[in-house]
Order: C-alpha cells, then sequence, then structure tokens
C-alpha cells in the first residue's frame, strides 16, 4: 500500500485546511475501518512495522491484548483490595485526629480537593497528544490516596523504629524520613503505577504514560499527606489556633514546596514503569538500566529532599525543590519530545495516505492544532471530523506506542 | 501470535503481566507488613543513662531539654521523633513529650497552652478532660502549669512550660495504660525535670 506524494494541487480547501478526509473517500476505497483493522495491513514504512510478520490485534480503547485479559482483572482486584486497606489503616490512624479537630478537617479536606483539582487538570492537560482516560486518572490517584498512603504511614513507622534502634534516637529524628520514605513511599508509589499498567494496558504503553499516571498517583498522596500533615501541624503549634495551622501546613506544602513535592518523584519513577510496560516488561540491558536509574533519581530526590542537608532555610528548600522539579521536568521534556515525534511522523505517513498535508496532518499532535482544523469546516460536519481526527490520532498513538517493541 | 512474531526477528517473547503484577504486590505487602513485624520483633527501646540529658527542642533564644531525676528511664525509638515528640517509658508508667511552636502573633501563656492542651490531648481519647491546673516551676524557674489529665478511666499528670520567650513550649503526659497512681507518683516530678537554656550568641 504505498503513498501517494505530496500533491497539493489535489487537495480540497478543507483538507488543505488540516481536515482530516474520509477514508471512505473513492481514492481510499481499499483502506478498512479504523478500529477494526489489524495493525499489520495499516501503511508502515517496509521493515518498521514488520511487514510480513502478524503484529498485535488493533483494539479499541479499554480492551485487552489477548493474555491480558486476567491478569488485569487480578490487578483490578489488587487495586481495590489495597484501596480499601489503605482506607481503613488511613482511618485507624486519622480518626481520631478528625474527630479532635472536626472543622479545621473540613477546612483541610476543602484545601485538599482544591489542590486535587487543580493538579488533576494539570497533569491531565499536560499529556501530549491526548488526555488519559479520566476513569484511569481518577483511579491513579484513588492508589495514591488511598492504598500508598495507608501503607506508607505503617511501613515508615515500622522502619522508622528499626533505624531508631540503629542510629540511636537523635541521629534518627533527624534522618529518619530521608532513610525511610524515599524507599516506602516511592516504592508504594510505583507499585500502583505497575497495577494500573496490568489493569489498563492501553492506558499505559510508554515513557509519557507513565510520566502522566505516575504524577497522578503522586497527587493523590500528596493530598492525603497534605491533610494529614495540615492537622498534625495543630497539634504542633498547640492547639492555639487550628484554622491558621492547617492553612499555614498546606501554603508551604503546596506553595513553597509544591513543584518539587510527590507528583514530581512519582512522575519520575512511572516513566521507568513505562519504559519497561512499552517492551511488553522484557527489557533489555540498557531499558532495564535506564528504568533503574529513573526509580533511582526519584529516590535520590525523595532523600535529598528529606534530609537535613542545606539546613532548614529557605535556600535550602529552594534547592530541594528545585532538584526534584528540574530532574521531573527534564524527564516529561525528553519523554515527551520523543513521543510527539512518532506521533506526528505516524500522522505524515497517514496523512500522505489519505491525501492530507504533511504539515496539516502533523498538526492534528495537539488539541489546538485538532481545534484548529474543527473550526474551519462546517458546524454540522464537525462531529464526523472530530472523530476522524480521533481515529487518525489513535492510530498514530497505538504507532507510537509499537515502535519500541518494534 | 507472539511466537510468530519472534520468528525470523530474534524478538524475545513478552513477558506475562502475571510477573509485573506480582512483583507489585509483593512489594506493597512486603513493606506494609514487613517492617511493623520486624520493628515488633526487634527491642524498641533504648536505655537512657542516669545523667542523660535530651535535648526537647529549641526555638527563639532558647534550648530545652530533660534530664529525668530518676534513673531506668528508657526511649521508645518507634515512637519517637527528636526534635517533635518523644516517649519515654519506664516500667508501665510513659512520659510524652512534645516541642510545640505557637503560631506568630499568637499569645502562648501558659493558659492558652493549657487549653490547647485539653484539645490535643482528645485525639487519643475522646473524653479526655484536664482538670484544674496549678503553678509550677521547671528546673530553671520557668513558670508553667501542672495538673491531672482524666482519660479513659485513669488520671494522669499533664505538663506545660512555655520558653522564657514564648517561641515554644513543652508539653508532657505522664500515664501510661498499665500504671497505677502509685507508679505516676513515684516518678511525677519528672515532668518539673525540664530546664530552659539561653542559646549563646543566637
Amino acid at each position: 500500500m504505498g503513498r501517494a506524494p505530496h500533491e497539493p494541487s489535489k487537495h480540497t480547501p478543507g483538507r488543505d485546511e488540516g481536515q482530516v478526509p474520509s477514508q471512505r473517500g473513492p481514492e481510499h476505497e481499499q483502506e478498512t475501518t479504523y478500529g477494526s483493522r489489524p495493525h499489520d495491513a495499516e501503511p508502515a514504512a517496509p521493515g518498521r512495522d514488520g511487514e510480513g510478520a502478524p503484529g498485535s490485534v488493533h483494539i479499541g480503547r479499554g480492551a485487552h491484548e489477548p493474555g491480558q485479559r486476567l491478569p488485569a482483572l487480578a490487578a483490578m482486584a489488587v487495586l481495590a483490595a489495597a484501596c480499601v486497606i489503605g482506607l481503613v489503616l488511613t482511618w485507624m490512624y486519622a480518626s481520631g485526629i478528625v474527630r479532635a479537630y472536626a472543622w479545621p478537617a473540613v477546612l483541610a479536606f476543602g484545601l485538599g480537593v482544591i489542590t486535587y483539582l487543580v493538579g488533576f487538570f494539570i497533569f491531565r492537560r499536560i499529556r501530549p497528544v491526548r488526555p488519559p482516560r479520566v476513569t484511569v486518572a481518577v483511579l491513579a490517584t484513588v492508589w495514591g490516596l488511598l492504598a500508598a498512603t495507608g501503607v506508607a504511614a505503617y511501613a515508615n513507622t515500622g522502619m522508622g523504629g528499626l533505624w531508631g534502634q540503629i542510629l540511636g534516637y537523635e541521629t534518627a529524628g533527624a534522618w529518619t524520613a530521608a532513610l525511610t520514605a524515599p524507599l516506602n513511599e516511592e516504592l508504594l508509589k510505583l507499585a500502583g503505577v505497575v497495577v494500573l499498567a496490568v489493569a489498563f494496558p492501553r492506558a499505559l504503553r510508554g515513557p509519557v504514560d507513565g510520566f502522566i499516571l505516575g504524577a497522578l498517583v503522586g497527587l493523590g498522596f500528596e493530598v492525603t499527606e497534605n491533610f494529614l500533615y495540615a492537622l498534625n501541624s495543630i497539634s504542633m503549634s498547640g492547639a492555639l489556633a487550628p484554622a491558621t495551622s492547617v492553612s499555614d501546613s498546606t501554603i508551604v506544602r503546596v506553595v513553597l514546596t509544591g513543584l518539587g513535592s510527590h507528583w514530581a518523584m512519582t512522575a519520575i519513577a512511572g516513566t521507568a514503569v513505562g519504559v519497561l510496560a512499552a517492551v511488553d516488561w522484557r527489557p533489555g540491558l540498557r531499558r532495564a538500566l535506564g528504568a533503574l536509574g529513573l526509580v533511582l533519581l526519584a529516590m535520590l530526590g525523595h532523600f535529598f529532599f528529606d534530609s537535613p542537608l542545606l539546613g532548614e532555610g529557605l535556600g535550602g528548600i529552594a534547592a530541594k525543590v528545585a532538584f526534584v522539579f528540574l530532574s521531573a521536568m527534564v524527564v516529561y521534556f525528553l519523554a515527551r519530545h520523543t513521543y510527539r515525534g512518532r506521533v506526528r511522523k505516524s500522522l505524515s505517513e497517514q496523512g500522505s495516505d489519505l491525501g492530507m498535508r504533511r504539515a496539516d496532518a502533523k498538526h492534528l499532535a495537539s488539541r489546538h492544532g485538532r481545534n484548529k482544523a474543527l473550526a474551519r469546516v462546517a458546524r454540522p460536519e464537525r462531529p464526523e471530523v472530530r472523530r476522524r481526527q480521533e481515529r487518525m490520532v489513535e492510530e498514530a498513538e497505538d504507532r507510537a506506542a509499537r515502535h519500541a517493541v518494534n | 501470535m507472539a511466537e510468530a512474531t519472534e520468528q525470523g526477528t530474534g524478538a524475545r517473547r513478552p513477558r506475562s503481566n502475571w510477573v509485573p503484577l506480582a512483583v507489585a504486590t509483593g512489594i506493597v505487602v512486603l513493606l506494609g507488613a514487613g517492617w511493623p513485624l520486624l520493628d515488633a520483633a526487634t527491642p524498641s527501646t533504648q536505655e537512657l543513662a542516669s545523667d542523660h540529658t535530651v535535648d526537647v527542642g529549641s526555638g527563639g533564644d532558647y534550648a530545652a531539654s530533660l534530664q529525668p531525676p530518676q534513673r531506668g528511664w528508657n526511649m521508645d525509638t518507634t515512637r519517637t521523633m527528636a526534635g517533635q515528640q518523644y516517649v519515654l517509658t519506664r516500667g508501665p508508667v510513659e512520659l510524652d513529650l512534645t516541642s510545640v511552636t505557637p503560631p506568630q502573633d499568637m499569645d502562648a501563656t501558659p493558659e492558652n497552652l493549657w487549653a490547647g492542651m485539653e484539645t490535643t490531648s482528645k485525639v487519643h481519647d475522646a473524653s479526655a478532660r484536664l482538670g484544674r491546673p496549678e503553678n509550677a516551676n521547671s528546673q530553671d524557674g520557668t513558670e508553667g502549669l501542672v495538673g491531672d489529665l482524666h482519660t479513659q478511666g485513669r488520671t494522669e499528670r499533664a505538663a506545660v512550660f512555655p520558653s522564657p520567650d514564648g517561641e515554644f513550649a513543652v508539653e508532657m503526659i505522664l500515664g501510661g495504660k498499665d500504671a497505677t497512681e502509685a507508679d505516676l507518683a513515684a516518678v511525677e516530678d519528672v515532668v518539673e525535670a525540664v530546664s530552659f537554656e539561653h542559646r549563646g550568641g543566637s
């Protein structure tokens, strides 16, 4: 199935303006409907998509490849069980403090809801091409909100007690957080990203997905932790001004240190899950080391953040936040650049097959580009054009995801 | 399908999704149960020497410390977070000691701190209430309040001492689920063994 070279003179004005041509046009009669054909039947560069070898079955969003369904169901059961256990553990840990500080707890909850909604919007929004499914995004945050936080509270206490024995209570007081949280919390949050990757294989197929779902898991963790810290801060300030303690604690943890906190650490570590999931969990040495490096980078950032190094002054805190945030940004932009490049390339190839201008096809990789193209067509045609855009973009993302395997 | 893909390409068969799921589940179970069990199986107290001084906290121009007047006190290393909260034990008796930092612009008088302490004591027992406090002096003469804490059918002792400049305060509860009144009476002077020292050069 060859691709026609770009011939602008043959294009309709609509196509030149970035619309997605109908696949049912006369020149594309041989094309089958997107979403129902096998991958290997699609246009592909020779040797890149494995021509001549059967590829994986193209499946709709939310469906599973053969052999993935049962593990996915089991993963959902693990997710549900872990969240219930986490909820119970969190309640056991926090029920007394919530009861004692009922109104401040309402305030802390309200501030947590705001933090959650803002973070949820941002982290879904920054995924290149398309946002993750709401269901998956919500479940990612739920793992962080309940499972990771509840289990981490007990894991940290247990490990902290051991450090107290090993280091003595004075040294442990300064170092326990740095020596427990990076291991326990990062691994518990990361486990959630892995469970989601198994439960929703199509939602986590590469580093970008790992970054986004990791950030969402971290967001959930952060919201619960902020809530508990806010209530603890009442006790630590003598319960003289509970509302002030809650708002001060939240401001410090969201405004001052929020940029370099859990979302960023888990996003880095979550990228490692994407690296592994992209190759069906069977990485070569280079990928395995890369994934390990990402997890260690997240742990290092967490260690640095929690350690007494650089003191408690504003400069020290700023340096720690900057280290974690900039690390996350480097990982994000590298993953984003690679992913967008693959999607745009695929869109360009599809566009050529459909007689679209390459630049117009590439513009479909961004929401802005798709909306711009939609704005140029008559209103009644928009739903159909939007559906075609979706199919092209989905196909492009499928190809981008398969790129690592191939 | 996977096998067919491998033919002639040298590609390896995808690993079953059961493997990452098992690893993730194992990590959650291991961390969530392993550390607490290991901690429970090992000693969680650190014996304090008779002349040991516990640095309780600091703020503003002062630092607080506690030198228990009796021998035989231990530090509970699991529940202690140095700089914030300390749990000392001696037989069935427990001394919970917290360094609190009042919000800025708050009038951290002993009376206000005492009222706040009644609120914080309800975290562990909703029925807890503080009795009428009496004036007391810490080891260095700093004024504070000492009184009874009625909780779960027991009467414990509570004390609060704000630092001389009011930048922080030390709150203490002397109790223990299995401690008798005699046990508490034998060590009740420990709550007044805290002292505040002016930090040179600060």
